[in-house]
């Protein structure tokens, strides 16, 4: 298996065939219903009375506001990229962190038990439980619909793109770079080593998780942050790296996604970045890498109330939460837009 | 000291021929239980009132709700919960000043049944701490109407989103299964590490000073998605130079279910959406209690 600092080489490739690429995560609709460059409060009271809003349409068209002063110098739209990126990690990490820190536990746990007859199963069953939550939990149907590209494609990248290419395998023929492959594992007859059982318990796990996405199991649905779990811990990844990385790449797809709308440039997307984009994702990890959603992922637990009081786990201030109706809203409005070219 | 008290509510809707009687509707203080009389058939009215026109740190409030088959519950408040810190009147010297305000609803609703949550918004007060957490419980053809939105505060003190926290969670099963769970969670926090200038709450949700949350399910309500919907479908958003003054979002949840969230930069101009939206249930509920709720 490959060290630590590779496979962080490796998943942080913006290259990766994710799906992250058609994803802005509600900036481009926020950026198209005004919001992020308010000049000056003079502007915006006139927007305000010019537009009561009461009517049932919401936006009236013909009562468009006149545009205040064309959309900000530079580094106000710099300004408004980074506030945007702060609240949109803000909603994000304590609403995604938690699912991505349970199903990165439950495959760790698997792995490195080697898994006995009942675990795979099991922890195919918490998965979905994850999943289904998570879907339950995500009721803006616009971040659902990209939260599934996403995670599937996750799952497609660890079966078909970090798997061993089976004529390598016979190439290198170190013992490890078989079991990458489930067929050759199986021809071979028997592995000796922990490692390369773990891999094929690991494989075998990802493809059945995705066949029942694929499927259309009603609980296995292949959201981003529990996909993000598995692929992570399937790859031995760390806990908190695997929750790190993951804010970080939520951090760099929507200043991409701000340069592809034009609205800073590719250097300004790299300074904040490196400047703030860093301690917006450290603040965040801070608050809520502990967080947990709640599923019973541990042993020998049997649920209720009674049972989560015992674990300590206070669904009000220990479990997952939006924290930004305003961003749900924008988001969710991102299919009204006339014109538009991210899918979310 | 604070006084803090755990409030009970109990309310059990049957229906016999065509009325909607209560089996149970009792209630221990601070919350009061009110049934005003109504004439719509199936029906029965509910007020949740709570003495001292509020809730106060440490305070906390339970009520159970069963909607019997066929049975329709129609829940309201007088005027919206207010949260407050510390009760009126009181100074800071309190040691429970840290308390959070709960309150928890668990309702069920049977076979052919409904509930319409309908209460006025959540105003919580200057530092106060609120969670409230509502789980429905449905059967399969069972109908919900849940409304729950929050305020920005007093504006008559100036309170912009100045309290400290304030977590809702509302959890609906339908036969067992859950089809949503809305946890929001709007919190003022300290500064940060990331040596940015703090965030307010404010600040993040501007310019509003009301949001609300509306849960719609079952065939009681199916009328008033699908003009909802259609509502929905027929805005175009072209580039703006400012925020409107309300926004809203409709998104399907499963089996027919249908979830809207409204921004408002008053709560007077969401009640009026909120009124023209809901258009559809005075068919359903009937005009005085339509009014009731939105009059």
């Amino acid at each position: 298996m490959a060290d630590e600092t590779t496979i962080l080489l490796l998943l942080s490739d913006s290259n990766l065939p994710t799906g992250s690429f058609v994803a802005s995560s509600g900036l481009e609709s926020f950026l198209k219903h005004g919001f992020g460059f308010v000049p000056s409060l003079p502007a915006l009271t006139t927007t305000l009375s010019n537009n009561p809003g009461t009517a049932i349409g919401g936006v009236n068209q013909s009562q468009s506001p006149p545009t205040p002063t064309p959309s900000g110098s530079s580094t106000s739209k710099a300004e408004a990229i980074t506030t945007f990126i702060r609240d949109s990690l803000s909603t994000y990490a304590p609403s995604a962190l938690p699912f991505v820190s349970d199903a990165h536990y439950v495959v760790s746990a698997l792995r490195s038990s080697g898994g006995g007859k009942e675990a795979p199963s099991r922890t195919l069953e918490l998965l979905k439980e994850l999943d289904a939550l998570y879907e339950a939990m995500t009721l803006n149907h616009v971040a659902r619909r990209a939260s599934k590209a996403q995670g599937v494609a996750l799952l497609s990248l660890y079966s078909k793109g970090f798997s061993h290419p089976p004529g390598l395998g016979l190439h290198f023929s170190s013992p490890s770079a078989s079991s990458w492959n489930a067929n050759a594992t199986a021809s071979d007859g028997r592995i000796d080593n922990a490692t390369n059982d773990a891999d094929t318990h690991m494989s075998t796990l990802v493809d059945t998780f995705k066949l029942a996405v694929r499927c259309g199991d009603t609980d296995a649905h292949g959201h981003l942050p529990v996909c993000w779990g598995v692929l992570c811990a399937a790859l031995g990844l760390s806990l908190a790296r695997t929750q790190h990385l993951h804010l970080y790449l939520h951090a760099r797809s929507l200043l991409s996604a701000a340069v592809r709308l034009n609205t800073i440039g590719p250097y300004a997307a790299q300074q904040i970045l490196l400047h703030v984009g860093g301690a917006l994702v450290n603040v965040q990890l801070g608050k809520c890498a502990r967080l947990r959603t709640g599923v019973r992922i541990a042993e020998g637990s049997s649920g209720g109330t009674n049972e989560e009081e015992e674990r300590g786990w206070d669904e009000t201030t220990d479990g997952p939460a939006t924290t930004w109706p305003l961003g749900e809203i924008l988001a969710a409005r991102h299919d009204l837009q006339h014109s538009r070219i991210f899918n979310s | 000291m604070t006084s803090a008290t755990a409030g009970r509510g109990r309310i059990c809707l049957a229906l016999h021929g065509s009325d909607a009687i209560f089996s149970e509707l009792s209630s221990t203080y601070p919350l009061k239980l009110l049934s005003p009389r109504n004439e719509r058939a199936g029906f029965a009215v509910v007020y949740m009132i709570t003495y001292g026109g509020g809730l106060v740190s440490g305070d906390s409030v339970s009520l159970s709700v069963d909607v019997g088959p066929r049975a329709n519950l129609v829940l309201l408040s007088q005027g919206s919960t207010k949260v407050f810190k510390f009760r009126p009147g009181q100074r800071a010297a309190s040691t429970d000043a840290l308390q959070v305000t709960t309150q928890r609803m668990e309702f069920s609703v049977a076979s052919g049944g409904a509930l319409f949550l309908l209460p006025d918004p959540v105003t919580c007060f200057r530092a106060a701490s609120y969670n409230q957490l509502q789980t429905f419980h449905l059967a399969p053809d069972a109908s919900l109407v849940l409304l729950d939105w929050v305020t920005s505060g007093r504006k008559s003190r100036g309170e912009d989103w100045v309290f400290a926290r304030y977590y809702s969670v509302n959890e609906v099963l339908v036969g067992g299964r859950r089809v949503a769970k809305d946890v929001m969670l709007l919190e003022n926090e300290d500064g940060d590490a990331s040596g940015l200038p703090v965030r307010t709450l404010a600040s993040k949700l501007a310019p509003y000073a009301c949001y609300a949350t509306l849960l719609l399910y079952g065939p009681q309500v199916q009328g008033v998605i699908s003009a909802l919907t259609e509502e929905y479908g027929r805005i175009s958003v072209f580039k703006t130079g400012g925020p409107a003054g309300l926004l809203w979002s409709l998104s399907a949840v499963e089996d027919g279910g249908a979830v809207v969230r409204v921004a408002g930069d008053e709560s007077e101009g969401v009640r009026r959406w909120l009124g023209e939206a809901l258009g559809g249930l005075e068919m359903v509920v009937g005009l005085e209690i339509f009014r009731r709720a939105f009059g």
